[in-house]
Parts: structure tokens; sequence; C-alpha cells
């Protein structure tokens, strides 16, 4: 009985979304809005933190919207695909994305030469924040933070170290190296194409260090020993753990860093522009549903985040992401 | 390593309750009907019914999703037999002995082999894992760009030649094939071969290209064909001759056995899975042969070692899932999602606490894999009626659902696009005498070899004598040399002795 409840929504999202789309012109004011189901569309496969997130978050946006709320996944090209597409629809509102907008879509765009800019995008919330975490292996020698950094002055070549190309670990770990005047060309850096490829290589020992999102780590804690987060506060995750604040002021330096990923509701710019009664009504229900306390909850005990900064508040955040990654430029390509 | 109290709930917790058995048989056929469908893969029939299983309870729902692994897992083998063409990238080698089976009117006996191949694959995956559950993800968790690599080459070294009339020509197409493997964007962010089309930044999509090789290969050889059998009194679909080709798995204990024990072992490693599995395990197989020439010509071996490998991967990628919390590959990925779902949190902690649940998913896997037999034989009887149905009905049904399951794979047009120009290719390399199962296993191998390549030269920051390190990788190539070397010998002798008889 239960398998058949989503199937008739999505069969009925897809006969409303085929009808709507010869019906809604351009400009249509918010009267009755919505009248039909609102899409969520996750440029990731399904299982990740995106899709999880937004089939949690799904029946308390439809409790407050009034419609039902259905998830569309479409991956691939690092995002690249979904947020093509999510621009090519009309600024009808009934696609909302849920994303991990920074740094997804600046990188998207200095990396894979997507057509976008970053502020054709518009952050309703972003309540999830991933950090990098470096990390080792529990059998690995390395106790401490500073063990490595004395490590890799000594000789840069002493120690492998795993993380992502083109993403935010990369420039946290350059940064860090610069600060430290580790010459980074000559650190064996092994790249994986993926967070879970890159904590596997760590947890397993195959690189000495691993510089990769901290939340990923939480199923596998036991295996790993948290070294340092790139944060100026401490996270509630690691609650033990050194941060990049403290052990730059300790190392006599201004401690710089990127956030590793900050998901969640987006839309387009051309949308809030165009509709802007449809968009409060919109912003109002997932503000609602947010803060629904059964939601929180709900959230909670999946892990998943339902802090609400609000879209100030989250395009500045998304925005100064952009910026740095866009100064850091020359780092995510010659990797 | 039994731990008997938690045992005892596992069993009373299934005993006990019906609803951890009602979405079994669903589940299972949910899996044979999407793992059958050309284009839909394992993790995409899982990703497809992870929303329905919000609303179950947490056990009902992993043993559901369970089930459409298992049944897709098999389900792959259905088209693979009977049209050529892999229900899922995991069949690849099903088809390089079990069509020329179908050709010769024995599909009866491929998909009877195939199934039960299948199934005692799941069993005695999930039998290992049942005992060497914790040990397993330990070994696996270690293993590195360099063991990895090796045994990409060891896979590329057996079949970079399969079904080629030359060894030049074989070496051409698995070239290739690895060429088409490279496109996109590799392990350290250096885009190739994109030609500036966005499709293309994750790669030439796999299964259409391989889908479209494969089928245009084939389509073209039964051009002046009526039917798939020849034969007439070979059309028949008989669940006698089903069941002798499951026997024909009991006589080849060997070839199962080793099978098994690939797919478990490879399937296990994070990354590579049961595709890589399916291939090793039909070279493997055919090397050891004491015959290796009958081998693409309708070898029933070469159809229970190929079906052993990649069905009993399940149980091998299990093991990390569940012991780690780490996901193999896309359909374990969508398990743990299904975890997340319900508030549990896969990995150690959930092993340790929550024995009696881990225990509960294993025994519910071997009711499974036993069930599957039942629900197996039957769909498979169903599905050989297509043996009767005359080809031009059948190619434009078969072109009509690649099309479709590509562009499902995809979401979009570039799926049908990719088909279409690697079918064009395809028929191009095959009437031109190149295999085209060459260049699907450079295209599947190629990729892995070359990540792994690189990542073993970054970890040796440009050291060659770094591997040296790695007594593991040695190991793996040194057997693959002496092995290889034996195999050439004996070659060798038989040639001479033919010679002599001549």
């Amino acid at each position: 009985m239960t398998s058949i409840g989503p199937m008739i929504t999505r069969r009925r999202a897809l006969l409303a979304a085929g009808a709507g789309l010869t019906l809604v012109a351009p400009g249509v004011r918010a009267q009755g809005f919505p009248d039909r189901p609102i899409t969520l569309l996750v440029p990731f496969a399904t299982g990740g933190y995106n899709d999880r997130l937004a089939r949690a978050m799904a029946p308390f946006v439809q409790k407050h919207v009034g419609q039902p709320v259905t998830v569309v996944n479409r991956p691939g090209g690092g995002t690249v695909l979904g947020n093509t597409f999510f621009l090519q629809q009309p600024d009808d509102g009934y696609m909302l994305m849920v994303h991990s907008a920074g740094p997804y879509i600046p990188v998207s765009i200095l990396t894979r030469n997507a057509r976008y800019k970053a502020d054709d995008f518009w952050m309703i919330n972003l309540p999830s924040r991933d950090l990098t975490l470096m990390a080792c292996a529990t059998d690995k020698p390395i106790r401490s933070v500073d063990e490595v950094v004395a490590s890799l002055k000594r000789d840069p070549r002493s120690l492998s170290v795993g993380l992502q190309p083109a993403s935010a670990d990369l420039i946290n770990f350059a940064l860090f190296c610069q600060a430290h005047g580790i010459d980074r060309s000559r650190v064996r850096v092994v790249t994986y194409d993926g967070g879970g490829p890159a904590r596997n290589a760590t947890a397993g020992g195959v690189v000495d260090v691993g510089l990769v999102g901290g939340e990923g780590f939480l199923p596998i804690k036991d295996r790993i020993r948290p070294l340092l987060m790139f944060t100026d506060e401490k996270n509630s995750d690691y609650p033990d753990v050194p941060i990049l604040s403290d052990h730059a002021k300790a190392a006599g330096f201004e401690a710089a860093f990127v956030e590793g990923s900050q998901r969640g509701f987006v839309t387009s710019k051309r949308f809030v522009e165009a509709a802007p009664d449809r968009y409060r009504i919109l912003l109002q229900a997932i503000e609602r549903a947010t803060k629904d306390p059964e939601c929180v909850s709900t959230l909670g005990g999946q892990q998943l985040s339902t802090t609400w900064y609000g879209p100030e508040a989250s395009n500045r955040a998304y925005l100064a992401t952009a910026a740095l990654m866009e100064r850091y430029a020359s780092l995510l390509r010659a990797s | 390593m039994i731990d008997t109290v938690a045992f005892g709930a596992a069993v009373a917790m299934l005993a006990g309750s019906l609803d951890a058995w009602i979405w079994v048989i669903p589940g299972l056929l949910i899996g044979l009907v999407f793992g059958a469908l050309p284009g839909i893969s394992v993790s995409m029939a899982m990703a497809l019914v992870l929303p329905a299983t919000l609303y179950m309870e947490f056990l009902p729902a992993i043993i559901f999703l369970t089930s459409v692994y298992t049944g897709a897992g098999f389900g792959g083998s259905i088209p693979a037999v009977l049209i050529n063409i892999p229900g899922t990238s995991s069949a690849v080698a099903t088809t390089f002995d079990g069509y020329p089976m179908a050709w010769q009117g024995k599909h009866n006996e491929a998909l009877g082999a195939a199934l039960f191949a299948s199934c005692i694959g799941v069993l005695l995956s999930y039998v290992i894992l049942l005992v060497l559950v914790q040990p397993m993800a330990e070994v696996v968790l270690r293993i590195g760009p360099y063991e990895m690599a090796a045994i990409g080459i060891w896979g590329m070294v057996l079949l970079g030649s399969i079904g080629a009339s030359s060894v030049a020509k074989g070496l051409f197409a698995a070239g290739l094939g690895v060429l088409f493997g490279m496109v996109g964007m590799n392990t350290a962010g250096y885009m190739r071969g994109d030609m500036g089309i966005t499709w293309l930044l994750d790669g030439i999509p796999t299964i259409p290209a391989m889908v479209g090789l494969l089928a245009a290969s084939q389509l073209f050889a039964l051009v002046n064909a009526k039917f798939i059998v020849e034969a007439e009194s070979e059309r028949s679909i008989s669940l006698r001759r089903i069941l002798a080709g499951g026997m024909l798995v009991l006589k080849n204990p060997v070839t199962l056995l080793r099978g098994s024990a690939i797919g478990v072992f490879v399937g296990a490693v994070p990354g590579i899975g049961s595709s890589i599995a399916n291939l090793l395990s039909y070279g493997e197989t055919r090397r050891n042969a004491r015959d290796p020439e009958s081998f693409g010509k309708g070898d029933v071996r070469g159809v229970i070692a190929a079906e052993s490998a990649n069905s009993s991967s399940e149980g091998g990628s299990m093991a990390t899932m569940l012991a780690l919390g780490i996901p193999g590959g896309g359909a374990t990925a969508i398990l743990l999602a299904a975890f997340a779902m319900h508030n549990v949190i896969g990995g150690p902690r959930f092993m340790e606490e929550s024995r009696d649940v881990v225990y509960a998913i294993i025994l519910s896997n071997f009711a499974q894999a036993a069930i599957l037999v039942v629900v197996g034989t039957l769909f498979v009887y169903g599905a050989s009626t297509i043996v009767r149905l005359p080809l031009r009905y059948l190619i434009p049904c078969v072109l009509v659902m690649s099309a479709m399951g590509a562009f499902a794979i995809e979401g979009s047009i570039a799926g049908p696009i990719t088909l279409f120009v690697f079918a064009v290719l395809g028929w191009l390399l095959s009437r031109y005498g190149f295999p085209v199962a060459a260049v699907v296993v450079g295209l599947l191998l190629g990729r892995l070899i070359e990540t792994e390549l690189l990542r073993a030269w970054q970890l040796a920051g440009g050291d060659v004598w770094y591997v040296l390190n790695y007594p593991w990788a040695l190991g793996i190539l040194g057997l693959m040399v002496v092995s290889l070397a034996l195999s050439v010998r004996r070659d060798l002798r038989k040639r001479r002795a033919r010679v002599a008889r001549a």
C-alpha cells in the first residue's frame, strides 16, 4: 500500500508539470499560487546528503505550502547538468533546488566552463555547513596537526595527502601550506573523485593524511584520528578537535579558510525578480517548515541540519565562498 | 565469530514478523524486471523504490531493498543470454557464452545455469559474510591504488583480446575501448576529449555505449535470420531443460566456487564492484580450462563463472557497508541512504549494537536466494518466450527498449545519441572483424586502471621503485605473469603436438 503513495504523486506531478508548461505564462500574479505540485530538483544522485535533505523536508514543505512536493534527481557533470536544466525552467516557482550551492556552483563555473554565473542563483536557506577536516587513520603514528606541519616542513614528500581536486578542501590545504611555508608542489597529493573514496583512503591508511568534509566521517569516526577542523568556532560533531583559528594563533599567522559545503534550498535570481509575490510565499513556507518542531526532531534524528539562516545570511555566505573560490581559481585549475 | 544470542534474536525477529516477508517476492520481481530491461542498472532499480521504503519499518525496508538487489543481480543475465544485450553492466561476460548457447537452441539450459549460479553465488557470499564480515572489511579498507591497478591489469590481460580473430585486432579494439573510457574529467581534475559537450563531462555514458556496441554487432549478424534459434524444434521452452541447466552448475563446482570467491572479494572492494568481478571470473575460468577455445562458442562454464561472480558481489559489498558504513558502489550507497532515512547510521557501531538486525538481514538474504530459485525459474520461463518471436518483431522492440533504457539512465537525449553513435561504431567494427566485446572490456577496465595508476603515481611522488612497498600488488602481478607463462607454455606444447601430428 505504502509504496503506491509517492508514485501517484509523482505521476500527478508529471501530468501537472506537462499541463502547467503550456498554461502558465510568465508574469502571472501570485493569486492562488501554488495550485499544482512543486518539484525539488537535486543535482546529485539518490542517497547523498542533498537527496536525503530534500526527501526529509518534502513532507514538511508540503504541509506549509499546501501542495504535494516531490523530489527529482538530475546528477552529472559536477552539478553542471542539474544547474543548466534548472535555469532552463520557467520562472514560475514550481521548481526549487536542494543543492550544495557552495562550493559546487562556483567550482563548476571555474573548472567546468559552465555558462551561468554565480549570482544567477538565489539562496533561500542553506542550513547545512560542512567543514574541511584533516584526519588520519587511527593506526598512523601521527598524533597531532603539529606533527603533520613538522613533518611536511622537514620534507614535503614525507607524507601523502588525500583530497578531492577542485574542492574547498584543496583550497584549505593550499592556504595551510602557504601559511606554514610548505612547498605544496612537492607534497605527494593523491586526488580522489568524490568525498567517499577520499574518506575510505584516509580511514584505510592508504594515504597518510586526508582532508575531506567532516560530516561524512561521522559513521566511521572510530577509525580516524581527527587532527584539525578548518573553522573559527568549535564544531558540535567534533568538540575536542583543534580548530584552525587556534592553530593559526599559536603558529602566528592569520587564519584563512573556505567553508566545505553549504547546502540547502536554492532558486534562481530571475524568479525572485520576476515573481516576488510567489517567492515570498515559498520563502514563508520553507521558513515555517524549517522551524516546525516536528521537522526539527525528524531531521535531527537523520543527522540533517535545520538551522534557519534566511536568504540574506545564506546569500552572503554563498557569495563569499564564490568570491574566495574565484580568488583561488588558479589553485583549482592547476591541481 | 557468530554471536549465538543475537543469532537467536534474529531468527525470532524474522519468524515473528510477517512484514519482514511480504516484501521479498515483490522486491525480487521488481529487481528481475528492472534488471532485465536493458539500461537500467541494479542501483537505478533500487533508487526507484527507495522513496517507497520511507513508509516502511526499518527491517522490512532493508529486506525489500536487498530483494531488489538480489533480483536485479540475476535479471541482467536474461537479455544477455537471449538477445546479447547485458541488462546491467555486471552481465557483460554473461553474453560471451550465454548468447551463443541461445543461438544453438540451448537458451533453457543457459538461463537455468545462470539462475542457479546466481542463487548459489548469493547464498555463498552471504555465508562468507556471516562468518568473515569483520576481517573482510578490514582487508578491503586497506586496498589501495596499487592493488586495484593490479586487479584491473589482470582483467585486461585476461580479456584484452577477447573474441578476436587475431591478437592485433583484439588489442586495437581494447585500446579503442580504453580511449573511450578516458573521455571526461580524470581523477586529478583534468578534462580530456569532451569536445566542449557538457554531457561528456562525466565521460561517455557507459551503459548506452555498451548496449549500442553489443546490440548493433549482433543485429547485423541477424539480418538474414528469421528467429534467434534457427531450428524450430529447438525453440521450445521447457521447465525440465531449465532445471537441467541448473544441474550443470552443480556439475561444475570448481567454476562456481572460483566465481563466487572472486565475486565476494573483488565485489567487496569499494569502487570496483560486480561488473569487474563478472569479467575477471570469466577470464580466469577461460584461462584455467583445458579447452579455452570452446569459450565464446556456448560453453556453459562461461555462464556459470560470469553469473556466480556478479551475484556473489552482493555479499561482498554488503560486508564493507555493514562493517564500516562505507558504500562499495551505487547499490550499497542506496542501502545506506535507506538506513539514514530510518535514523540508523550504518557502520561499526551499528554492527556492535544491532547485531541481531545484521543477522536478520543476512538470514533474510539466505531466504531470498532460495526464493529466487522459484521466482526466477518462473520468470525465465516467461521471458524465454521471446525466442518464439519472429525477429522482424523482436528487433524493433529491442531497439525501442534500448533507446528508452538509454534515455532513462541519462534522463536526456544524450543517452539515445550515445546508443546510436556506438551502434554505428559497433556495426563498423564487427563488419571489419574487430571484436566489440574487447571494446566493452576496455571501456569498463580502462577507466579503472587509469585512475588507479594515476593515484599510484601521485602516492609515489614519481618514484618508480615505490611500488616495492606494496607486496600484495606485486604478488597479484607475479601470479599473473606465472599463470600466463604456464598457459603460453601449454599452448605452445599443444601447437607443437598438432604440428607433429600433421
